[in-house]
């Protein structure tokens, strides 16, 4: 197997509506990716599409609509999807590409557009559930988010103000980041308290917002690597696991499928003791409750122990364990599979030290990305260490 | 039942029906408006120029897909909304597969001063002639009517 | 042709163009429409096709699993974890445990009620290990009386009303006085 490299990174503007098409959207993630990397369109060897349901955008085949933006007419493709896991695991798949060694450079790009769902994108997500068994219920998709949120919250004992630091933590630390949707200075754990109730305990600004964006990445072979840096950052590993559908019948207050998935990551990259080996991570964060869930999914702490951290300050970007330093997706918004860009694309700019206002301070060397998808069923993990 | 057990009962499983209900909005894009407003208020089309391509694309587009050039303001260029059959057909059946009362001609038309083409009906008392390389025009929505959809063409007629 | 750019901080710039609400009332944008209409029959399947049939007559279906010494409800014709079929029906009773649960302000379409729906997964007595039930509705309480835990019993529509669906039962009301 090939060592693999990431060399370049880009994404759009986060926003509920964008008017680009899909297609324009992935090509001006892609251009600022090639920006990045000094690359041009000949020299990407093979395209890695990753994009959710067909159902946001409404165009069937959706990864072939758009494929032109995304520099892939004429070349060797694939289009790879497992719900909110696919922002990390379309990495995943471009590392595959390099890796096998049946590509120097592989161009991953992920692009959503949920607003063209009208009038939202829930409409789309009733069809998630099961037509038999849930949906004469008429489910809303927040109930099921409630249901794992209560879950946790009542076997740890865990306070809603706690869990409303996250996104107070997370919206403020999207304020250095240019194509962030809902960054906010001043938010405070009573703005996120006092905000209307949806379905307890979830309320509104616990929720990160839909939003139509792209991002972009480029791998290359650790052969080739030096012709473009001479400090690559490198996937030292990656995971991923999925859970049976049948969730009424799992364990909703620890996801195991992402510990199974950390601990095939952890195994490759050589880490024996998360919260040591590893200096940050971004798990993801589409509910405040989740941040926490996947740090512990994540092995980066004990059960019970996230909110406990976030209560104390570690996981703010100048603590012990910066815990989505970008401002993850209820900063900068939620674009499905496009959540790449804070979550892998960021790990990148945080290794390499571009990553300006954000920039987590001293030497972060090693990095974990992660992301989640289905009904809570899909963990998809990597690791990015420097050097 | 269990796996193992015979089904012998046809009417035994049931089905389930049900739909899958969402509406659509899709924006046109950066190319995709310009184009559209520009065919509100004039009878023309728009292209853009690739110039290291050295290609004239229709529909106009932000970007070259074979050299991945961004095109730029200066690249973009009027056309008539006219053009030359390249491939056509007698269409009898519609999209549900329902046979139609009047069969419809399709064709794609090759855009004048352009490397592009588009579909477009052609409405013509000829059905069964041979289109190839015939010239036809767009026919458009009278100037207020338009909305800016490609609804905006009605039909095209041989010239 | 693109050049490698060197800006000190990525992303440098955010491109793209924010489109507002009020701009697509007012079409300030131009956009297509569409509204399609897809319809579905799904099988149902053999194991939910007896499970729906039990729900007709008022009765709650599991299924066993020898290998990993599981009642499963809702049934299934092979046990996902061990791969093997699942054999022998086992009738349960209508009455189980609240294993979690939520206090909804919205319905199905995401608008806003002002009586909360309360909703969550019940575990089924005789199927086990917990969790292991289904998704229904939680009625004849209020929402401070909801608790991870509590012991409730289903309410069924009458007979002439029930048509095969988890709609039979009505949804789940407290068990007064411990089990049965």
């Amino acid at each position: 197997m090939k060592e693999v490299a990431v060399l370049g990174a880009g994404m759009t503007l986060f926003r509920r509506h964008l008017k680009e098409t899909g297609k324009e959207l992935s090509f001006l993630a892609t251009k600022m990716a090639m920006e990045d990397a000094g690359l041009q369109k000949d020299d990407i060897d093979m395209v890695v599409m990753g994009t959710a349901p067909d159902a946001f955008d409404g165009i069937h085949m959706k990864g072939e609509n758009l494929i032109d933006g995304a520099a892939g007419a004429g070349k060797p493709y694939v289009r790879v999807f497992n719900g909110g896991g696919t922002g990390v695991f379309a990495p995943i798949a471009g590392w595959w590409h390099v890796a096998s060694g049946v590509a120097d450079i592989c161009l991953v790009v992920c692009e959503e557009k949920m607003g063209n769902c009208y009038p939202h994108p829930q409409t789309a997500f009733r069809h998630i559930w099961d037509p038999i068994l849930d949906r004469p219920l008429n489910p809303n998709l927040v109930w099921l988010f409630a249901m794992e949120m209560n879950k946790y919250m009542t076997t740890y004992n865990i306070k809603k103000e706690d869990i409303a630091r996250v996104a107070v933590k997370n919206k403020r630390n999207a304020v250095g980041h240019p194509c962030a949707q809902l960054a906010d200075p001043n938010i405070t754990v009573d703005d996120v308290l006092n905000s209307e109730i949806m379905a307890w305990p979830v309320q509104r600004l616990d929720i990160s917002p839909p939003s139509d964006g792209a991002a972009a990445l480029i791998f290359c072979n650790k052969d080739i690597v030096h012709k473009f840096t001479d400090d690559p950052i490198y996937v030292s590993g990656v995971g991923w696991n999925i859970d049976s559908t049948m969730w009424t019948n799992r364990d909703l207050s620890f996801p195991r499928y992402v510990a199974e998935a950390a601990k095939m990551a952890y195994k490759k990259a050589g880490i024996l003791n998360p919260r040591k080996d590893i200096d940050f991570a971004e798990p993801y964060d589409p509910f405040d409750y989740k941040e926490l869930h996947h740090m512990e999914g994540l092995l980066l702490c004990d059960k019970g122990e996230a909110p406990i951290l976030t209560r104390e300050g570690v996981t703010e970007r100048d603590g012990d364990l910066p815990i989505c330093p970008s401002g993850g997706l209820l900063g900068v918004g939620n674009p499905i599979a496009a959540t790449m860009g804070q979550k892998i694309c960021e790990l990148y700019w945080q290794l390499a030290g571009k990553a300006g206002k954000r920039q987590i301070p001293g030497d972060p060397r090693v990095g974990v990305g992660q992301a989640w998808g289905d009904i809570m069923q899909m963990a998809t993990v990597m690791v990015l260490r420097r050097g | 039942m269990g796996f193992l057990e015979k089904q012998t009962d046809p009417t035994s499983p049931m089905h389930w029906r049900g739909d899958m209900q969402a509406d659509y909005f899709y924006p046109s894009g950066i190319a995709g408006d310009k184009f559209f407003k520009h065919l509100m208020e004039k009878d023309t089309f728009l292209a853009t120029k690739c110039k290291p391509c050295n290609k004239i694309l229709f529909p106009p587009r932000l970007y070259c897909e074979d050299c991945f050039e961004e095109i730029t303001e200066d690249d973009w260029m009027e056309v008539p909304a006219s053009g030359k059959v390249k491939l056509f057909t007698k269409a009898t059946i519609n999209a549900h597969g329902v046979k139609m009362e009047e069969p419809k001609v399709i064709a794609l038309i090759d855009i004048d001063n352009t490397d592009g083409a588009m579909l477009g009906i052609i409405k013509t008392n000829e059905l069964d002639k041979d289109f190839s390389g015939v010239k036809v025009k767009a026919v458009l929505r009278p100037k207020g009517n338009r909305e800016g959809t490609l609804k905006d063409i009605l039909y095209w007629q041989v010239i | 042709m693109v050049e490698k750019k060197e800006y000190k901080e990525w992303p440098p710039y955010a491109p793209g163009t924010h489109v507002r609400e009020s701009d697509i009332r007012e079409k300030k944008i131009t956009y297509s429409w569409w509204e399609p209409e897809v319809q579905y029959s799904w099988s149902v399947g053999h194991a939910m096709s007896k499970f729906l049939q039990g729900l007709k007559d008022g009765k709650l279906y599991g299924i066993h699993c020898k290998t990993c010494k599981r009642v499963i409800v809702p049934p299934r014709m092979f046990c996902e974890y061990c791969f093997g079929p699942t054999e022998e029906w086992v009738e349960l009773k209508d009455t189980g445990e609240i294993e979690t649960f939520s206090i909804s302000y919205l319905d199905a379409d995401a608008r806003r009620i002002e009586e909360p729906i309360l909703v969550g997964v019940v575990s089924i007595d005789g199927a086990y290990p917990k969790p292991m039930g289904f998704m229904h509705y939680f009625g004849e309480m209020t929402k401070d009386e909801i608790k991870i835990g509590m012991k409730v019993k289903a309410v069924w529509k009458p007979e002439n009303e029930r048509e095969g669906s988890i709609t039979d039962i009505k949804y789940f009301k407290p068990l007064k006085g411990g089990s049965e």
